[in-house]
């Protein structure tokens, strides 16, 4: 449980500040090529193809039309997996496999949630830092260094806390303390943006600040916003884990957290794995797929990554 | 350098104070009446009342926050609600054993996850760099507990190589660290090698590099002689920001290894509800990672020459 | 990394590797080039370094097997908060108080049912006919352990004094003790001690203030051995409450000398001294060499001397010279250290249960050619689940209240979570105690499904219909969250719906003590061994914020409540309990669960060790065959 994961994972942030090593300066290359080299990346489609089954998943879970007996005894406890249970079941006779496409749905709802509220809080402030600097930068820099100088863990069980627990405290608590990241990123290329030709010559036609910062700069900072949000999303599927255990997270409801926190001295006590794993496995795959596609995402929408 | 340090700490006052705020008003919102708590059986509204004026808790809010810098100043943290303790005191307790845990599972995890992915970013795009992507994935999901409840089992009780649990001070508390630093470190090690390889990656790619390749330079020594530095400032960084998970990081380990640590406290308060003893675990971690960012900055300083300390 | 305005700072040349050309003087800094070159020396050695890491982590990282002398070794179950007996509240802290505190009586050993003998005192209380008057003799000659608190180190003799103080003081409001209600309203003049111990300056000031000198009517040092209580009415547990750790004997030299800190120091006049607390790890107690008057009992049922338990008949108290206590915070560590004999009592883990003792109730027995045992015991508690009466559905409708008694399988919660360690209850008051009755059985105390949902039907909401999603309130724990989604499958099962709500311990206590909760899960344990600990939890005036937090209300219970809390065991006193039983059963203010059976493992080579649902930890009686242990764990 690295809590280490709310740091931006490609380090944009250090070679932001270091300036020039953010790489080359030139004019925004055409964004079109880098979308067709993304849709030429199998391992990327691949990942693509999985995220898109989770979220069916997800979707049909949510609709009820799969998985609607996760609260219901279906048999007795601990039923290893067999040809009735594939996944087994846990103490109270509940399908494990059922539970476990349920907590699909949560994880999701949590992962976009809290991407949902960090991101657009992020990109906001880091444009406006950016852009304007002085008294406004330097009360954003203020406030998003307070945020994130607080144990990022500690500050998401206060909220949690506050709000009254559950899923909707939970996705709000990881998205209003999961922006710091995107809004650095986003500032500190912003700063760079802001003197570019482009910038310079709307200017000039006489553009407004508003009009400048989000019909000319924010498309040009977008793919950095586009990798944030992925990072975002599979911090937030880890966070939820850990406070399930800690006993604030989605409450009445059978989240992967939630079913790690159940199995976890059932594991060596009864030698009952097979929720342990399913839960994990579920959550591996996802963030796997998470990963290769942002990794895909990043040769393919950032300039100075020219590979392959 | 002492005046660009000395600037630092000034630049720190306002995040603190904006930190104390932040702080003091959650666990205010929060907090809740702890009287109830202090009280217990048979309480009734009379003393509730009483108990309640005692502590402070109807004062306007403002008030009660100024009483609050006001300690911090002196460094009361107060008295935990939970075990009555003088919150200070258990800081001071818990530090040494959090630290001998944390630092060096945390140095180990560092160096070899940095070894291990400039073994990726040699043999990067092959199998044996995709199996690592997918390897250091699923130690990224792997939830602790399994690495804790698992090697607990096996190592400590089955195969006997380890104590179960306990601590002890100094050189003697060796043997107790030892399974829990392992686990740290192939806990720690998943997120960090897919951070360091995507920056050395990142390095490796760049012109130079590849001119310095084209120069005759061997694999290695590009790696070591051009790689390696400049990738120094991410790596520093991430080792800086590491810094507040020193003890928030070992908050299970703790608690399975009966190691009386500061994350061992952090979970009993939780469960407890014990908000001054959460409150000064978020300020003592946040006053930490202030300071965790002021050394960073003074080591790039250090490191990376482009860096002017004026 | 923060503070962004950095970038402003930092000089930009335009360029390739930095590290070749313009900086290459501070390259060349010892550091950076040392550093290089054991990063690339230990890159081509990389495996062959996790490997010796790991191996040499392992190697001299197993625990050696030193002597252990006669030495006590224990788990607690949590990190403990307090030894002063006036804030020990919960059951770990009384554990380790007890080892050092004494009170004028105590809980006979081998007896049951559980009976009080002198401890501090010198011979029973001598009561006056109407019940009301107490006077006790103390033992004389027993003086309090040393301690730098005590002018020259020493200990002094413990008077009656001592005793009147105690009791002051923990009815002082300053302590803010968890334990007042045990004299709340019962002796003459201490509730005015109380109202006006208000009015003290809060502490740190004024440890000793002049108040306590004052003399109250009903407690009273009638010399310096003698001590004399009044009773407002005539409660015949009261000599149970004198055991009670709340009342046991303190010195004053140590409250004043500590102040703020007697939390953390024990002085007393018990068989062992703090030697010992290292906060979240473990707390160490040696043999106090001035405890004389501690003795083996004598007298047991035939079963005991059977057992060998009067080997030691009349030998002095303890035997044991060490206790070393400990902390567990999780329980498979606790749970693996005593397989391995690192300790040498534990309980069963919920979910080693299965491991450890087999269907037929017996160890399996790879652990007992460890030499581990099986003690069986009944707790004096009762677990449940509360409604609270004062919510305006589940208040008005006692057949609702009685359907999801009915439907609420009482069995299976046995099965799953105690692991069939549990007897399940008709009535709070648990087996072991004077009402106990293992053949009453209410008319919704069991599980009936159709019954239920017939009753249900009448009660106007057939299959649930026109009933809101209720709420049922737990505490943190997988454990008890599962609990709570067994009861909602309970309750699914006839068409409620269920919420189940998390929370910690004092959220928990807090909603409770502001009546805001539907349905809770909660559980009692015996403070004393009488049915009116059990029984006041329904008396009304003890509504929330007080212990009856299902706000239950009837002038019938609450009447006979006050007819029985004032007279002896009798056959009358059965009739009353009896009705105030039934009166519940009707009611269904609560949905009654289960009383627990508390399974102990001990190795062969712990002797005298009898489970004591009061007492948690009498080890002062508890003997070590060193001999044998050895023999088990080598070294």
């Amino acid at each position: 449980m690295s809590a280490a994961s709310n740091i931006p994972l490609e380090g944009a942030e250090p070679l932001a500040a270091a300036g020039p090593r953010t790489g080359t300066t030139e004019p925004r290359s055409p964004r079109r090529s880098s979308w067709g080299k993304l849709l030429r990346d199998k391992s990327a489609m691949a990942a693509l193809a999985v995220i898109l089954v989770y979220v069916v998943v997800a979707l049909l879970a949510m609709s009820h039309l799969i998985a609607r007996h996760y609260q219901e005894a279906l048999g007795t406890a601990y039923v290893p997996p067999s040809r009735q249970f594939l996944l087994g079941t846990d103490l109270l006779g509940r399908s494990v496999l059922q539970r476990v496409v349920h907590g699909t749905r949560i994880a999701l709802a949590v992962g976009f949630v809290s991407t949902g509220i960090a991101i657009p809080i992020g990109v906001l402030f880091g444009l406006l830092s950016g852009f304007y600097r002085k008294r406004v930068d330097g009360f954003i820099v203020w406030f998003y260094t307070t945020v994130d100088s607080i144990p990022y863990i500690l500050l998401v069980l206060a909220l949690a806390l506050v709000m009254g627990k559950g899923l909707v405290a939970v996705c709000i608590a990881l998205g209003i303390t999961s922006w710091v990241g995107a809004c650095r990123v986003v500032r500190g290329e912003v700063i760079k943006q802001k003197e570019l030709e482009y910038v310079q010559a709307a200017r000039a036609m006489g553009a407004g600040g508003g009009r400048i910062l989000f019909r000319h700069i924010l498309p040009n900072v977008m793919h950095l916003v586009l990798i944030q949000a992925s990072l975002v999303f599979v911090d937030a599927v880890k966070s939820e884990v850990i406070l399930s255990y800690l006993g604030v997270g989605v409450q009445g409801e059978p989240s992967w957290g939630v079913m790690i926190d159940d199995a976890r001295i059932e594991l060596i006590g009864r030698g009952a794995w097979w929720q342990f794993v399913s839960a994990t496995t579920a959550m591996f795959v996802l963030l796997l797929a998470f990963n290769v596609f942002n990794d895909a995402l990043r040769d393919a929408l950032d300039p100075k990554f020219k590979t392959k | 350098m002492i005046a660009y340090v000395t600037r630092r700490l000034l630049h720190a006052i306002p995040v603190l104070l904006g930190i104390s705020i932040l702080v003091f008003m959650l666990f205010h919102v929060v907090g809740g009446n702890p009287v109830y708590r202090m009280l217990g059986k048979n309480a009734d509204a009379e003393e509730i009342a009483r108990m309640t004026h005692q502590l402070g808790l109807d004062r306007p809010v403002w008030a009660q926050y100024l009483h609050y810098l006001a300690s911090l100043a002196h460094g009361d943290f107060g008295r935990s609600w939970e075990t009555k303790q003088r919150i200070s005191t258990m800081l001071a307790e818990g530090f040494w054993p959090s630290l001998s845990l944390a630092v060096p599972s945390f140095m180990i995890a560092s160096v070899l996850a940095v070894l291990i992915s400039m073994l990726a970013v040699l043999y990067r795009y092959r199998k044996a760099d995709r199996i690592l992507v997918v390897l250091s994935v699923l130690g990224m999901s792997l939830s602790i507990l399994a690495f804790i409840i698992g090697a607990q089992f096996l190592l400590a009780y089955r195969y006997d190589l380890f104590p179960i649990s306990g601590y002890e001070n100094g050189f003697r508390g060796l043997p107790y660290l030892a399974l829990p630093m392992l686990i740290w470190v192939a806990n720690q090690l998943g997120g960090d090698v897919r951070y360091y390889r995507s920056v050395l990656l990142e390095e490796i790619n760049r012109e130079y590099v590849v001119t310095a390749r084209a120069r005759g330079l061997s694999k290695g020594q590009a790696m070591y002689r051009h790689v390696l530095p400049n990738a120094l400032i991410p790596i520093i960084t991430r080792l800086v920001m590491g810094i507040p998970l020193l003890f928030t990081g070992s908050l299970l380990l703790e608690n399975f290894f009966g190691i009386p640590g500061l994350g061992n406290m952090s979970v009993n308060a939780l469960n407890a509800s014990d908000f001054p003893v959460i409150e000064a675990m978020t300020l003592f971690g946040s006053a930490l990672y202030i300071a965790a960012n002021i050394i960073g900055d003074v080591l790039y300083a250090v490191f990376d020459p482009r860096v002017k300390l004026s | 990394m923060s503070q962004a305005p950095r970038n402003t700072r930092v000089s930009v040349p335009r360029g390739r590797s930095l590290w070749t050309r313009e900086a290459r003087a501070s390259r060349e800094t010892a550091v950076s080039s040392l550093l290089t070159a054991l990063c690339a020396a230990l890159a081509d050695y990389a495996p062959v370094a996790v490997l010796g890491t790991t191996l040499l982590l392992c190697i001299g990282c197993t625990p050696s097997r030193k002597h252990l002398g006669n030495v006590f070794r224990a788990p607690l179950g949590s990190n403990l908060k307090t030894l002063d007996p006036a804030q020990a509240s919960d059951q770990y802290s009384n554990q380790c108080q007890f080892q050092v505190y004494e009170t004028l009586f105590e809980y006979k050993y081998l007896s049951r049912p559980y009976d009080i003998q002198p401890c501090l005192a010198a011979r029973p209380p001598e009561i006056s006919p109407d019940g009301k008057t107490y006077v006790i003799h103390m033992r004389p000659g027993v003086e309090f352990q040393d301690d730098v608190c005590f002018p020259g180190g020493k200990g002094r003799l413990v008077t009656a004094r001592d005793f009147v103080y105690s009791i002051k003081r923990m009815c002082d409001v300053r302590v803010k003790t968890f334990g007042w209600w045990i004299f709340d309203g019962k002796v003459v003049g201490l509730d005015e001690f109380r109202k006006k111990s208000e009015a003290l300056p809060p502490y740190p000031e004024q440890w000793h203030p002049a108040l306590y000198d004052e003399d109250l009517p009903g407690l009273r040092a009638l010399d310096d051995s003698t001590v004399q209580i009044m009773l407002i009415q005539p409660y015949p547990y009261f000599k149970d409450i004198l055991a009670m750790p709340y009342a046991a004997i303190i010195p004053h030299e140590a409250v004043e000398y500590y102040g703020e800190e007697f939390l953390n120091h024990a002085v007393g006049t018990g068989p062992y001294k703090l030697t010992e607390w290292r906060h979240g790890l473990r707390l160490v107690f040696d043999r106090n060499p001035k405890y004389h008057h501690g003795f083996y009992p004598t007298e047991g049922a035939a079963s005991d001397s059977a057992a060998g338990l009067l080997a030691d008949a009349g030998k002095p108290l303890p035997f044991i010279d060490r206790i070393v206590f400990t902390i567990f915070e999780e329980t498979q560590p606790m749970w693996l250290n005593f397989l391995r004999g690192n300790l040498d009592r534990s309980t069963i883990p919920k979910d080693n249960y299965g491991d450890a003792v087999l269907p037929s109730k017996s160890l399996r027995s790879e652990y007992e050619s460890k030499g581990i045992e099986l003690v069986q015991a009944k707790d004096l508690d009762v677990f449940y689940v509360c409604f609270n009466l004062e919510d305006p559905i589940l208040g008005k409708h006692k057949m609702l209240r009685q359907a999801m008694s009915l439907a609420y399988d009482a069995k299976q919660v046995i099965e799953l979570f105690a692991n069939g360690r549990g007897i399940t209850a008709q009535s709070p008051i648990p087996p072991g105690l004077f009402g106990y009755d293992s053949t009453f059985a209410g008319p919704y105390g069991h599980y009936d499904l159709e019954a239920a949902k017939a009753l249900l039907s009448k009660a106007g909401f057939p299959g649930g219909q026109g009933l809101p999603e209720f709420e049922f309130l737990t505490m943190t724990g997988s454990d008890l969250r599962q609990q709570g989604e067994h009861f909602a499958q309970c309750m699914a099962r006839i068409g409620i719906k269920i919420k189940v709500s998390i929370f910690t311990w004092p959220e928990y206590l807090d909603r409770l003590k502001r009546k805001q909760t539907q349905i809770m899960r909660a559980a009692w344990s015996a403070d004393y061994p009488d049915p009116e600990n059990f029984l006041q939890l329904l008396y009304g005036p003890n509504a929330s914020p007080g212990e009856n937090n299902a706000n239950y209300r009837n002038p019938e219970y609450d009447s006979l409540y006050r007819v029985m809390a004032v007279i002896p065991d009798s056959p009358e006193r059965l009739k009353v309990v009896r009705r105030m039983q039934e009166l519940l059963a009707e009611d269904c203010p609560w949905i009654y669960s289960y009383h627990r059976i508390n399974e102990t493992l001990r190795y062969q080579w712990l002797k005298n060790h009898v489970p004591h649902a009061v007492l948690d930890a009498p080890i002062k009686y508890y003997r070590i065959d060193a001999e044998a242990r050895r023999g088990y764990l080598g070294g």
